[in-house]
């Protein structure tokens, strides 16, 4: 019986909350949150609340085409395989309470991995699209890849070296036990900001996919509803991205200071405490991209070797510095 | 109306392509592609793939040169998709009519949905343009 029941709960889980359903749902409102925030900033009314949904759905419903030379196998099951692979990465994540539906001693480094797979997706749907602009998108998503994943690596593994654990529901348990802590991490917090714009391609580090240049980077084969998903799988990994961040630097879903009365009344106001961290991460990227202009690729390298990685090492050295002199503790 | 009409009508992407004209309706087209006519709000964005678009947005007479690549870029465009020409030269070759290399306007090479007149046509012309194209779409 109790096995039946911890099957159903889990596919509740995967499917409706937190998985699917809930991130479908709140992926389309923070990329109407974006859009909409972006035209504010560009003083324009921007795109109604169910513009995502739209432009969703029509995706569906085009023509489905597969270039003639394109790997068939290939160009059909990267877009399944990176929502695959963001999808799983938020039930390590906590969403209304300081631990997340599964966690372990290092789900941060496999959800960082999860969080990876997307680049990977992108860079075999533009290689076996055989398309000249994909290949160069798919190229410079590459490139890019070494420029942003190490200084998010760095930033996102610092909370882990001060509280003293891998796990994200741990680290989490930590900042309610000591949330001064989060100030020696604003630097952390400021680096993997910008590198997350690098990792979500978007302005200014948008180079892989400048539709200017190379119409669209890797995707420029995709139709229908490949390229839904593939958009789809965007907005999610906006979404879990955000939610990692939050988790890590921000207290998660944690209300600061607790508010007394019954348990669920807490999960609940954790749940619109997180929403709203979230969207607070989301407003951070929109800035970003409304005030600055592409960057070529080289200037992303070298912004991340020569500014991103020697600060996420600085803050590395400070964070020794204060465990072993025992400060915080 | 069900929803992918629905959704069809909401969320127009347009690809911007120059057949050989004069560069004047490219800039309106841009023009009203700008923050100020807020296009965005009847979900047009533009978009770099002829595979990610439903709207072809053509300025230009259809030159020699240019007419087995027009048809190119209509097939390459996933169905149902549709064909917008802008200017006095895309609806009938208009100043460069008769010249050596000149076949006429868009829809001697693909058909084409709505024809925006104007050289060049006013930007909030154009908006208007694609407001009839989805009036018609509704309507159908
Ligand atoms: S209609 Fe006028 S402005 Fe437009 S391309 Fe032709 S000549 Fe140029």
């Amino acid at each position: 019986m109790s096995e039946i029941v911890n099957i159903l709960l889990a596919v509740l889980y995967l499917l409706v909350f937190p998985g699917f359903l809930f991130l479908f749902f709140y992926g389309l409102f923070c990329e109407y949150f974006d859009r909409k925030l972006y035209a504010r900033m560009q003083n324009r009314v921007g795109p109604p609340l169910f513009q995502p949904f739209a432009d969703f759905v029509k995706l569906l419903a085009k023509e489905d085409i597969i270039p003639e030379k394109a790997d068939k196998g290939m160009f059909s099951i990267v877009p399944l395989f990176a929502f695959a692979g963001v999808l799983t990465a938020i039930l390590y994540i906590p969403i209304w309470r300081t631990d997340a539906v599964l966690s372990f001693e290092g789900d941060l480094v496999v959800v960082l991995f999860l969080l990876t797979i997307p680049s990977f997706a992108l860079f075999f749907a533009g290689w076996h699209s055989t398309n000249l602009f994909s290949q160069i998108g798919a190229v410079r998503t590459v490139t890019q890849l070494f420029g942003y994943e190490i200084p998010f690596f760095f930033a996102c593994l610092a909370p882990a070296l001060i509280m003293g654990t891998w796990s994200i529901s741990g680290i989490l348990s930590q900042t309610v036990i000591r949330p001064e802590v989060l100030i020696l991490l604003i630097l952390a917090f400021i680096i993997a900001v910008i590198s997350l714009q690098a990792k979500l391609e978007r302005v200014p580090f948008d180079a892989p996919e400048a539709e200017t240049e190379i119409a669209g980077g890797s995707l420029v084969e995709y139709t229908g509803r490949r390229l839904a998903i593939f958009r789809l799988m965007f907005n999610i990994k906006m979404v879990i991205c955000a939610a990692l961040i939050t988790a890590l630097f921000l207290g998660g879903p944690v209300l600061f200071p607790a508010v007394p009365g019954p348990e669920f009344i807490g999960y609940l106001l954790g749940f619109v405490v997180f929403l709203l961290k979230t969207l607070f991460v989301v407003f951070l990227l929109t800035m970003m991209r409304t005030v600055f202009a592409r960057v070529r690729i080289d200037q992303l390298l070298k912004f991340c070797y020569g500014w991103l990685i020697p600060l996420s090492i600085v803050q590395f050295l400070l964070l020794i510095l204060v465990r072993s002199m025992g400060w915080f503790a | 109306m069900d929803l992918v009409k629905w959704a069809r009508i909401k969320s127009p992407w347009v690809l911007h392509l120059n057949t050989g004209g004069c560069n004047g309706c490219d800039i309106e087209v841009l023009a009203a592609l700008m923050p100020r006519s807020d296009v965005e709000r009847f979900g047009i964005l533009l978009q770099g793939s002829p595979r990610h678009a439903d709207l072809i947005v053509c300025q230009g007479p259809i030159t020699k040169q240019m007419r087995d690549r027009v048809v190119r870029i209509y097939e390459q465009v996933p169905e149902p998709k549709f064909v917008m020409a802008i200017g006095s030269c895309a609806c009938t070759a208009g100043v460069f009519q008769g010249c050596y290399n000149v076949l006429g306007g868009i829809d001697k090479a693909i058909p084409v949905d709505v024809y925006v007149p104007g050289c060049p046509p006013n930007p909030a012309a154009i908006v208007d343009g694609v407001m009839k194209l989805l009036t018609k779409l509704k309507e159908s």
